[in-house]
C-alpha cells in the first residue's frame, strides 16, 4: 500500500453563520484521480482553498507525504508540490506561452535565457502531447489551450498533487476528451489528481475514486468500481427536511406568464414553462445551470436572443428592467450587496427606490412622510427588526436585509415575482419567515419563480419544479412526482438514472 | 505578412509607428521652420528629452504593474532642491557623490510610496496624489531658510558646467553627457524588463493581478521594489534637473509627472498594465520633446496651445492604442494559430502511429 501524498485529517472550517467544513478527512494517493462531488455549498471550494493555503482550517491537520505541514499561502502550497487549476484559467494574457509556463520558477538563473525557455517550453508541451506555438501571446488562446498552459506550468514545477476545480465547465465535448487524455497521462506518471466536477458522466468517466461532500461533511468515499450513479446522487442529497415550512396548496389561478423556446446563445437553450397566479415554480440546478440567466432575461437585464414570452395573453419582448417592471415583473436578486440594496441608504429609501416617481410632489421633491409611511407599513407586515425605518440597511442582519429587498419589490405590486436564492446566507428563523411570506404572496395571487440551490426548500415550497442542467431544461416535475433524487439526477444531467433503477 | 509576424512582435510594430511619427514631425517642421536642422536644435531637444525620459522610465515600471506614480514631479523637485542646497554649502561634493545623494533621497521617497501601496494596499492613484502634495510641501519647508530658491551662481563650478559637457561631437551634432545618462538608463531598464525574472514578473502582475497573487511569486514585494526604483530614477531626474537649470524655485519639476505619463502612454505603455517597454517610453519622450520644442519655435502657437496639443496627443494615443493594438494582436494570434495547425499537421504526417 502506497503512502498518501496529501492527507487532510479532521478538517473543520467555519465562516460566520455557516459550518463550511465539518470534520472532513481525505487521503489522496499518487497515481490516482480522486473526484470530489457535492451540491452547491457542500464545501468543495473551501476544501480546495484549505489545501492550497488560501484559507486556514479552524481545526484538523494537513499531512504531505506523512509529514504535518501548515500552508499559509499558495506559494507554500506550490513548494510542497500542490497546485490548483480553476474554472477560469489563471494565465497572464500579455505574456507568451513559454513565459506563462515559467513565470513562477525560481531556479532558472538570474537572467532570462529566451531561447532556452522556448526550448524547454516546447519539450514540456511535447511531453504532454500538445502542439502549440510557444512564442504566441496567451490572450489569443482558447480556454482549453489556456488550461493546457496552466497544466504545463504545474508539471514544470514538479507538482505532485494537481487540484482541478470544475475544469470542464467552459470546454466543448472534444476539448473535454483532450483534457481527460492529458489528465490520465498525468496519473500514469504518478501524479495525484483531485478532480472537482458537477457532470456525473465525466466524474464516472475519469475518476478512480469518488468522494461525496454534503453540508460540509464527508458522506462517502468509494472506488469507482463500487460506486453507482444512483448511490452518488443519493449521497449528495439525503438532507433532513423537517425544519421547512411547506407551501400550502392554493388553487391555481389563470395563466399569468408563458415562456416558449427562450434561448440566449451560449447561455441557455429552449426554456419552456407556464406560470399561473398563485403558483410557485421552483428552478433547480447546480452551478453553471444558468438558472439565474433565465431570470436576468425575463427581467430584461440580459435580454434573450430568441423565444417568446407571453404575459396576460400578450406577446412581449423584454429589453430592459424598466419595461419588465411596467409589465409587472419583479426580480429579487441573489447578490444583495452588488445588485440589491444600497447599503448606506436608509431602509425607507431602499424600499421606494424603484417606485420613486410615486412619492414625488408637484414641485418634484420627494415626500419623505409618504415614503416613511409605506416603509413603516412593510416593517410591521414583514416584521423587520429595526428601531426605525430611517436606519441604514448596512446595520441590519442578513435576514432583515433580505426582507427589505423583498419589500422593495413587493411595493412594485408585481404579477410575477422572481426570487433568486432568497434564503441564502440567512439563519433558520429568518428562513422560515421568508417561506411564510412566499406562501402569503402566492395566496394573494402572485406568480412566483423560486430559484434556489437548497433542494429541500425547492421541494417544500414549489408547486412544480423546473430543473436545468448547463443551460438546458431537463424537465418540469410536479410536487407529487418530485423527489430529491430525481431532481438531483436531472440537475446533474442524468434524468433517467433513478427512473431506470425503479423500472 | 507571415514573415512580419515571425520577426516582430505587436509591441515592436507599435514602437516603429512612434519612430515613424517622430520622423514625420521632424520633416514637417523642418520644411517650414527656418534654421531647424541645426546643432542647436539637436542639443535643445536631446537635453530636454533626457529628464523626461528618465522620469518616464520610472512611470513605465509602475504602469506595467497596473499602478501609477503622480508624485514623480514632486520627487524630482525635492531631490533637485535638496542637492542644490547641499552643493551651495559644500562645494567639495563631486558629480558622482552628488548623483548618489539625489538618488538616495529619491529612493527614500519611493520607499514611502511603495510601502503604502504594496503593503498598505491603498490605491496608487490616491497614495501618490497625497504624496505629490506632501513632497511638494516638503520642498517649501526645506527651502524656506534659503528664501525658497537655489541660485546657479552659488553652485560649484562643475555643476554650472555639467549641462554643456559633451561625450562626443559629430560635426554640428553635440552629444551631451546628460543625454548619454538618459540613454544608458533606457538601455539598462530595457535589459531588466527583457532579461531579468523580476522584469517579466512586473508584466505578469499588471497582466493579471489575481493570477499573480496565486502564481507563487512575491507580487507585493515586486510592486514595492518598482516604486523604490521609480523613486531612485526620479532622484536621478532631480540631479539632471538641477544641473540643467541651476536656478530653482519651489515649483521645480511641477508637471513632470504629466510629461512622464504622456511619454509612457504615447510610447505604447498600457496604463492598465501588462505591456510597454523602456524603448517605447524613450521614443514617447522623444516624440513629446521634439513636438514641444518645435511648437515653441513656431511663433503662431502660444504656450497654452502647446499644452492642449500635448493633451490631445495623449488622448489620441490611448484611444487609438486599444483599437490598433487589439487588431495587431488578433493578426498575430491568427498567424500563431495557423502555425500551430502547420506544426500539428507536420507532426501527424511524420509519426506513423497517428
Amino acid at each position: 500500500m502506497t503512502e498518501p501524498i496529501l492527507e487532510l485529517r479532521h478538517i473543520s472550517k467555519r465562516f460566520d453563520m455557516t459550518q463550511a467544513l465539518d470534520d472532513v478527512s481525505l487521503a489522496i494517493y499518487p497515481g490516482e484521480i480522486h473526484a470530489l462531488v457535492g451540491e452547491n455549498g457542500a464545501g468543495k471550494s473551501t476544501l480546495i482553498k484549505i489545501a492550497t493555503g488560501v484559507h486556514q482550517p479552524d481545526t484538523g491537520e494537513i499531512l504531505v507525504q506523512g509529514r504535518p505541514v501548515v500552508i499559509h499561502n499558495s506559494q507554500e502550497a506550490q513548494a510542497l508540490g500542490i497546485a490548483a487549476i480553476y474554472q477560469e484559467p489563471m494565465i497572464f494574457p500579455d505574456l507568451n506561452v513559454a513565459e506563462n509556463i515559467f513565470i513562477s520558477h525560481r531556479s532558472r538563473g538570474p537572467i532570462v535565457r529566451w531561447n532556452k525557455m522556448y526550448q524547454d517550453a516546447r519539450e514540456i508541451l511535447a511531453k504532454l502531447g500538445v502542439v502549440m506555438d510557444v512564442r504566441q501571446s496567451a490572450q489569443g488562446l482558447t480556454v482549453a489551450q489556456q488550461q493546457t498552459v496552466e497544466i504545463a506550468r504545474a508539471i514544470s514545477l514538479d507538482v505532485r498533487v494537481l487540484i482541478m476545480d470544475e475544469p470542464t465547465s467552459a470546454l466543448s465535448l472534444h476539448e473535454v476528451q483532450q483534457l481527460f487524455k492529458l489528465v490520465r497521462s498525468l496519473r500514469d506518471r504518478g501524479i495525484a489528481v483531485l478532480f472537482i466536477g458537477h457532470r456525473l458522466e465525466e466524474v464516472f468517466d475519469i475518476a478512480d475514486r469518488i468522494t461525496v461532500l454534503r453540508d460540509g461533511k464527508l458522506i462517502s468515499s468509494r472506488p469507482r468500481s463500487e460506486a453507482t450513479v444512483e448511490q452518488v446522487i443519493r449521497d449528495m442529497v439525503g438532507r433532513e427536511v423537517e425544519e421547512f415550512f411547506a407551501k400550502s396548496s392554493v388553487r391555481l389561478g389563470e395563466l399569468v406568464m408563458s415562456v416558449r423556446g427562450l434561448t440566449k446563445h451560449n447561455v441557455f437553450t429552449d426554456v419552456n414553462f407556464d406560470l399561473h397566479r398563485g403558483e410557485v415554480l421552483g428552478f433547480a440546478g447546480l452551478v453553471g445551470s444558468h438558472r439565474t440567466d433565465v431570470a436576468l432575461a425575463l427581467f430584461g437585464i440580459e435580454p434573450a436572443d430568441a423565444g417568446e414570452i407571453v404575459i396576460d395573453g400578450k406577446s412581449v419582448h423584454i429589453r430592459s428592467p424598466q419595461q419588465a417592471m411596467e409589465l409587472g415583473i419583479a426580480y429579487v436578486t441573489e447578490d444583495r450587496r452588488k445588485f440589491g440594496l444600497v447599503m448606506p441608504m436608509p431602509i425607507c429609501a431602499n424600499i421606494t427606490l424603484p417606485t420613486l416617481p410615486k412619492y414625488v410632489n408637484g414641485l418634484g421633491l420627494i415626500q419623505r412622510q409618504k415614503e416613511m409611511e409605506v416603509a413603516e407599513e412593510f416593517r410591521r407586515r414583514l416584521n423587520i427588526m429595526t428601531p426605525s425605518v430611517m436606519n441604514t440597511v448596512e446595520r441590519l442582519s442578513g435576514g432583515n436585509q433580505q426582507k427589505v429587498l423583498l419589500c422593495k419589490w413587493l411595493n412594485v405590486q408585481p404579477k410575477v415575482l422572481i426570487l433568486d436564492e432568497p434564503t441564502r446566507g440567512i439563519d433558520v428563523g429568518a428562513k422560515v419567515e421568508v417561506h411564510h411570506m412566499i406562501n402569503d404572496l402566492a395566496a394573494q395571487g402572485i406568480g412566483i419563480i423560486l430559484i434556489s440551490s437548497d433542494l429541500p426548500e425547492v421541494l417544500a415550497m414549489s408547486d412544480r419544479i423546473l430543473v436545468m442542467h448547463e443551460g438546458r431544461q431537463m424537465g418540469i416535475y410536479t410536487r407529487e412526482e418530485a423527489t430529491q433524487e430525481k431532481i438531483m439526477a436531472a440537475a446533474m444531467g442524468h434524468p433517467e438514472a433513478i427512473l431506470e433503477r425503479q423500472a | 505578412m507571415k514573415f512580419i509576424t515571425r520577426i516582430l512582435r505587436p509591441e515592436q510594430v507599435r514602437e516603429l509607428v512612434t519612430l515613424f511619427l517622430i520622423v514625420i514631425i521632424v520633416l514637417g517642421f523642418g520644411a517650414f521652420l527656418k534654421d531647424y536642422y541645426t546643432g542647436r536644435t539637436f542639443v535643445r531637444i536631446s537635453t530636454s528629452i533626457a529628464i523626461i525620459a528618465v522620469v518616464a522610465m520610472a512611470q513605465t515600471l509602475v504602469a506595467i504593474t497596473r499602478n501609477i506614480d503622480l508624485s514623480l514631479g514632486s520627487i524630482v523637485g525635492f531631490c533637485a532642491f535638496f542637492l542644490g542646497v547641499q552643493l551651495s554649502y559644500h562645494h567639495e561634493i563631486g558629480p558622482v557623490p552628488a548623483a548618489l545623494i539625489a538618488i538616495a533621497v529619491g529612493t527614500a521617497m519611493g520607499l514611502i510610496n511603495g510601502l503604502i501601496i504594496a503593503y498598505g494596499r491603498v490605491p496608487a492613484i490616491i497614495t501618490t496624489l497625497g504624496t505629490m502634495a506632501i513632497y511638494r510641501t516638503a520642498i517649501v519647508f526645506y527651502s524656506a531658510p534659503e528664501g525658497g530658491i537655489v541660485s546657479a551662481h552659488r553652485l560649484p563650478l562643475w555643476a554650472r558646467q555639467f549641462a554643456s559637457w559633451s561625450i562626443f561631437k559629430m560635426g554640428d551634432l553635440d552629444f551631451r553627457v546628460m543625454v548619454g545618462i538618459a540613454i544608458l538608463v533606457v538601455i539598462i531598464f530595457q535589459l531588466i524588463l527583457t532579461y531579468l525574472p523580476y522584469g517579466r514578473r512586473l508584466y505578469a502582475i499588471g497582466s493579471n493581478p489575481e493570477a499573480a497573487r496565486i502564481a507563487g511569486f512575491p507580487a507585493q514585494r515586486i510592486v514595492f521594489i518598482a516604486y523604490l526604483i521609480g523613486g531612485a530614477l526620479a532622484g536621478l531626474g532631480g540631479y539632471l534637473f538641477l544641473l540643467q537649470y541651476g536656478n530653482l524655485m519651489v515649483l521645480a519639476g511641477v508637471g513632470l509627472e504629466f510629461d512622464a505619463v504622456a511619454a509612457a502612454v504615447v510610447g505604447g505603455v498600457n496604463i492598465f498594465g501588462g505591456t510597454g517597454t523602456a524603448i517605447g517610453a524613450f521614443l514617447g519622450a522623444t516624440l513629446i520633446g521634439t513636438l514641444d520644442y518645435s511648437l515653441r519655435r513656431w511663433p503662431a502657437i502660444s504656450e497654452f496651445w502647446r499644452n492642449a496639443i500635448l493633451g490631445l496627443l495623449i488622448l489620441l494615443a490611448v484611444a487609438t492604442d486599444s483599437a490598433i493594438m487589439a487588431r495587431l494582436r488578433l493578426m498575430w494570434a491568427r498567424a500563431a494559430a495557423a502555425m500551430t495547425m502547420e506544426l500539428a499537421e507536420s507532426k501527424t504526417s511524420s509519426s506513423p502511429q497517428a
